[in-house]
């Protein structure tokens, strides 16, 4: 959901995820949140971003809201979504390469002043 | 706590004579010998000693109760209220007259919530965390339930996201400090302690994500709408945490260091004013929330001067639900403001929108020195809160004031 959001860039977006050091954590499987965010979700955004974090199996090319009424699909979207979590690493900028980073599980999104 | 009145007065007599008058087959189907029950007394003004409830609610004895009085899990119960604030000049908020009201308790919350949430046993606390029962109030507020997606953009220790992780909610916390939302403080067992530790300690499922950000350069993928369910939050104005925005503040701008590593510089910020956070606020929710979603947030206002025309910020997008105040102290309150989104967001509408109403620049942007300006009568400064700041000299009498905030 987060894009890159210094002054004058246009295809911040998505982030090239730099892996560190990733962490799984269990979250509450909710089905009725899944299908809420499903539509909002980017698909292939998030392909390329669960490729980098490893969690890509499972999950397909193409997604249609017809897939979350499948079990199994929800469970492994579940998983990519909410579980994997990016620990260390940093969030790069695809136009211009800027690292957004990330320590402690923290995404610092915060621009410098000649950024703004 | 809701009541069903059975009578109510300005004194003892008025109100039993009022009770007595009221139906009997209003009266009668709780009266029998079937149910259990007790009486609690609610005093509002000043305290009751514990024989003075036990001295009224023996003079309740004019009502035929027939059931057995139980105090542990009564089958009903009942209540007197006593509103007394003769003699109790400490209170600064509206004198409510001196009023009994006695009748039978329909339905009340959950308080057990507010003593397992209490901040006195939370692991990771900030001076402005948020109170536990306000926390619990502003999720309320914002309908939370299981499955809503919540974001607090100034999360600081979380507590706001602790109430709505409760209630069930998926959230996301923002702040744009990073000692706060990223290191935390070390524990007295050496260990760390952040936001995710109070998460870990009520046994919740940890927040979606925790980002360090600036609410008005904020990192959201532009075009992203209609995701959030709830947006809850304290934006900092200037009685304890001022705002910060990005940018440097234009004096220091020059003197500063060209950033080289961008890992580890640390950018710049600069003060920001409430009614351009509040802007960027409202901005955000009538962007991000669903329809139907809520923003929730506190208002800082100063009763003298405060004027619900001008001071509480309006979106196209967005309609009031509620304005509530809390007293602080005789000079400051905040208000509760609830908002809806009633329509979905277009850009045009919004641009024209500001266009028509520049950024505020209100009462509340002077809210530190209206609230620690020294009082006229030359009494010590209205101050009295912290110690060592402006105003507070050492010795000095504090002020007369109630707050009823524990964060203020």
């Amino acid at each position: 959901m987060l894009s890159c959001h210094i002054k004058g860039v246009r295809n911040g977006y998505p982030f090239i995820i730099e892996v560190g050091k990733l962490a799984e954590h269990e979250a509450d499987f909710d089905a009725d949140f899944l299908k809420h965010i499903f539509p909002r979700i980017n698909w292939p955004a998030f392909l390329q971003g669960a490729q980098a974090m490893n969690c890509r199996e499972g999950l397909p090319e193409e997604a249609t809201e017809a897939l979350l009424e499948d079990e199994g699909f929800q469970k492994t979207f579940h998983h990519a979504l909410l579980e994997v979590e990016l620990e260390e690493g940093a969030l790069v900028c695809p136009e211009t390469g800027r690292k957004f980073p990330v320590a402690k599980g923290i995404p610092n999104m915060l621009l410098n002043e000649d950024e703004c | 706590m809701l009541v069903e009145v059975w009578g109510e007065g300005s004194s003892w007599e008025e109100m039993r004579a009022a009770v007595e008058a009221c139906p009997e087959e209003l009266k009668a189907p709780w009266l029998g010998p079937d149910f259990s029950f007790r009486v609690v007394v609610e005093s509002y003004g000043r305290s009751l000693t514990m024989e003075e409830q036990l001295e009224l609610i023996t003079a309740l004895e004019f009502i035929p109760f027939q059931g057995a009085v139980r105090l542990r899990d009564p089958q009903l119960r009942f209540v007197l209220i006593v509103c007394d604030c003769n003699d109790n000049p400490s209170l600064v908020d509206a004198r409510l007259p001196t009023r009994y009201y006695f009748g039978r308790v329909v339905g009340s919350c959950d308080r057990t919530l507010l003593d397992a949430y209490t901040l006195k046993r939370r692991a990771y606390l900030g001076p402005t965390s948020m109170d536990t029962e306000m926390a619990f109030i502003m999720a309320n507020m914002a309908k939370v339930r299981r499955g809503s997606f919540m974001f607090d953009p100034y999360a600081g220790t979380g507590s706001i996201l602790v109430a709505a992780a409760v209630y069930g909610a998926k959230v996301l916390g923002g702040d744009i400090d990073i000692k706060v939302i990223r290191e935390g403080k070390v524990g007295p067992g050496g260990q760390r302690l952040t936001i995710r530790s109070n998460f870990q300690q009520y046994g919740l499922p940890q927040p979606v994500d925790l980002i360090r950000m600036d609410a008005h350069r904020h990192p959201l993928r532009p075009g992203l709408q209609e995701v959030l369910h709830c947006i809850i939050g304290d934006p900092p104005y200037g009685v304890r945490a001022g705002g910060k925005k990005s940018g440097a503040r234009p004096e220091v701008a020059a003197r500063r260091p060209n950033p080289g590593d961008r890992a580890t510089y640390i950018p710049a910020t600069q003060p920001y004013t409430l009614g351009e956070c509040l802007r960027d606020l409202l901005e955000l929710a009538a962007q991000l929330l669903v329809p139907g979603g809520r923003l929730v947030y506190f208002l800082p206002a100063t009763p003298d001067t405060y004027d619900p025309a001008t001071e509480v910020p309006a979106h196209p997008a967005l309609e009031l639900v509620a304005n509530s105040e809390q007293i602080l102290t005789s000079r400051y309150s905040r208000r509760l403001v609830t908002m809806e989104k009633v329509r979905s967001y277009d850009a045009a509408a919004a641009a024209a929108f500001y266009a028509a109403h520049p950024d505020p620049t209100l009462a509340i942007d002077r809210l530190h020195d209206i609230v620690y300006e020294p009082s006229p009568t030359g009494e010590a400064g209205a101050a009295g809160g912290e110690p060592g700041s402006e105003g507070g000299q050492e010795g000095a009498a504090k002020p007369r004031r109630r707050c009823r905030g524990k964060n203020f």
